[in-house]
């Protein structure tokens, strides 16, 4: 599925300007701080906003054309929307929301108790909207959602009044969602941990402007070079953002294991702490074969020698590829097995063991700085 | 020979049934646009609507009446048609009415739909519901209590109506002879007690609409209530 956009809307105090073709396989992430336009844009696509100079088209079928004044209407578009703030019925209780969606799509091939069992909402049918908890909500509104059997769904935010535990469960659906229905889903975030764990591709809106689009991982590592050019609320942690495949999740050691494999040399091992019960039992319900990861830049460190004696249990041996210097901060990027490692350490640092471009150094991180969102 | 006050309460009920269907098929999508609108003219609309709620009934049925009159085009308009004046009919007094009441009717709905905003219908957009499939689904059941509440007070206000009709009307029993007036005409010959019965029955009628709209109003209420317990 292609979505082709090239559109400009006006927006106090920029203009949302999008030239831009995406794929749309699994989940697409759309990045941006609040003011960006990514909301705006979820909305263009969505049909809800009308003001809008250009063209937006869905595999070859015109959304928006301005110049000869197409407009499908968003009731039209086959495209679903998950709202941040839900957006239940209130006149109607779980299950009458779920029917309207179910009785207004047109060619039904889902089931509808198949979607009740697949968003595991069979227990609260007949609560009212008002009964549910905000997690329960958003569940509910996914569940609507899927129900129109859109050919696109879109996610505004759609974590982001939700706790943690719930944030969780709701990322796992979403997967489970996309994995058994094969739906494309744009996915706006203003959370990169969140992006980082369930997105294939990625793309990174700044004041109205597409800065970037690409594999999840990879747009992450760009992003750690913009970070100090933008201004101090745009703030991201810079890190290094993996897919690794999994050894074992419990080594009985109280640590789990996942390779960094490449074709070139003998895989290394990182080591993160091991998954409580639950999780391995999703992941070996799903049959997960990776993992997904990250390490903050400020978790890394580097040492000249291999420091064997060190309950750190991370130490890879890698070779410096750059070294950006701003200000106080240096952030260097190091290889082991063709794997990027972002570091960032001070310039006093930088400059005592004198790394520069070329060097083999050792990175060393605890297994408690590998993080993972999901689990 | 039929009592002349039940031919006035019978007169009085039909007009206002007439002019509340009247004013809920025209108020409710004049205060959709009103609620939608956001032209500067918006406040001018806004004014005339709301026009007979300060105005002295007297001056509003003057400019009617002489509207109404053949010689003028509305009037003359009906007589074509219809083949009938319409000064001094029943249509008058409904028209009139109708025009009286309108902002009992126009401001709570125009007041819901503001309060319910976009978001609903965008939600119901998104899920493929069409204009009239997201105002009979979404909004009629959501504002449904804002609609009773505009047709008992249109209704209410109507049947209370004197000044206009007197000057459109004038007191054509079984025509334009209503209730008020009935009432007025007793007390003008002195018979207070068939005045007081009619003056009870008023009283006592506009006590029980009011009272049911602030009963039907009450739930509402209570679901917010609950929302708040769950927080």
């Amino acid at each position: 599925m292609t979505l082709n956009l090239n559109f400009k809307i006006n927006l106090n105090p920029f203009n949302l300007s999008i030239k831009h073709e995406l794929s749309l396989q699994g989940i697409t992430g759309i990045f941006g701080h609040s003011g960006s336009g990514k909301s705006t844009l979820l909305r263009a696509i969505a049909g809800l906003e009308r003001n809008i100079n250009g063209s937006i088209i869905l595999d070859d079928i015109f959304l928006i054309d301005s110049n000869d004044n197409t407009f499908v209407k968003a009731e039209q578009r086959h495209i679903g929307l998950v709202f941040q703030d839900t957006r239940l019925f209130p006149h109607l209780n779980v299950l009458d929301n779920l029917k309207f969606a179910a009785k207004r799509c047109q060619n039904r091939r889902l089931d509808f108790n198949e979607v009740i069992n697949l968003t595991e909402l069979g227990s609260l049918l007949h609560k009212h909207v008002d009964e549910l908890s905000g997690g329960q909500k958003q569940r509910v509104s996914l569940a609507r959602a899927i129900l129109t059997e859109p050919k696109l769904l879109l996610l505004d935010e759609p974590l982001s009044a939700l706790d943690r535990q719930a944030k969780i469960n709701l990322l796992r659906l979403m997967l489970k969602v996309q994995r058994e229905l094969q739906l494309p889903m744009l996915y706006v975030s203003h959370s990169l941990d969140e992006l980082q764990q369930v997105c294939d591709k990625l793309l990174v809106l700044s004041k109205g402007k597409v800065i970037g689009y690409g594999g999840i991982h990879h747009m992450i590592h760009q992003l750690n070079y913009s970070q100090n050019e933008t201004s101090a609320d745009d703030f991201i942690h810079q890190q290094t953002s993996l897919s690794l495949p999994i050894k074992t999740l419990n080594n009985g050691h109280g640590l789990a294991v996942l390779s960094l494999s490449s074709s070139l040399s003998e895989c290394v091992d990182i080591y993160l702490p091991a998954l409580g019960e639950k999780s391995v039992q999703i992941s070996e319900k799903t049959n997960e074969q990776t993992l997904r990861c990250f390490i903050l830049a400020s978790d890394i460190s580097i040492s000249l020698s291999e420091p064997l004696n060190s309950s750190i249990v991370n130490h890879l041996s890698a070779e410096i590829s750059s070294v950006n210097i701003k200000g106080n901060n240096v952030l260097i990027t190091a290889k082991c097995n063709e794997q990027e490692f972002f570091v960032n350490i001070s310039i006093f640092s930088q400059q005592k063991l004198a790394l520069r471009v070329g060097q083999s150094v050792y990175l060393q991180f605890k297994a408690g700085a590998v993080r993972t969102y999901l689990y | 020979m039929i009592n002349p006050d039940l031919l006035a309460l019978y007169t009085t009920l039909k007009m206002a049934a007439l002019t509340t269907v009247i004013l809920l098929l025209i108020g409710t999508p004049l205060a959709w646009f009103l609620a939608k609108m956001q032209s500067r003219f918006k406040v001018i609309i806004e004014a005339i609507v709301a026009l007979p709620l300060v105005l002295p009934p007297t001056v509003l049925g003057f400019y009617l009446l002489i509207a109404f009159s053949p010689q003028y085009l509305p009037g003359e308009l009906w007589q074509q048609a219809t083949g009938q004046q319409l000064a001094f009919s029943f249509s008058a007094i409904v028209i009139g009415s109708v025009l009286y009441s309108m902002p009992f009717v126009v401001q709570p709905l125009q007041k819901a739909f503001e309060q319910l905003g976009e978001p609903l219908l965008e939600a119901g957009a998104m899920l493929g519901a069409g204009p009239m499939d997201r105002f009979f689904n979404i909004v009629l059941p959501i504002t449904k209590a804002s609609f009773i509440t505009a047709a008992s007070l249109g209704f209410a206000h109507t049947v209370g109506e004197f000044g206009v009709i007197l000057m459109i009307g004038g007191n054509i029993p079984g025509e334009t002879r209503v209730l008020s007036i009935a009432l007025f005409d007793h007390v003008e010959s002195f018979d207070y007690a068939k005045a007081h019965i009619l003056a009870i029955s008023l009283l006592a009628g506009s006590m029980v609409l009011l009272s049911a709209i602030y009963l039907l109003n009450r739930p509402s209420k209570k679901i917010v209530q609950r929302g708040r317990n769950d927080s």
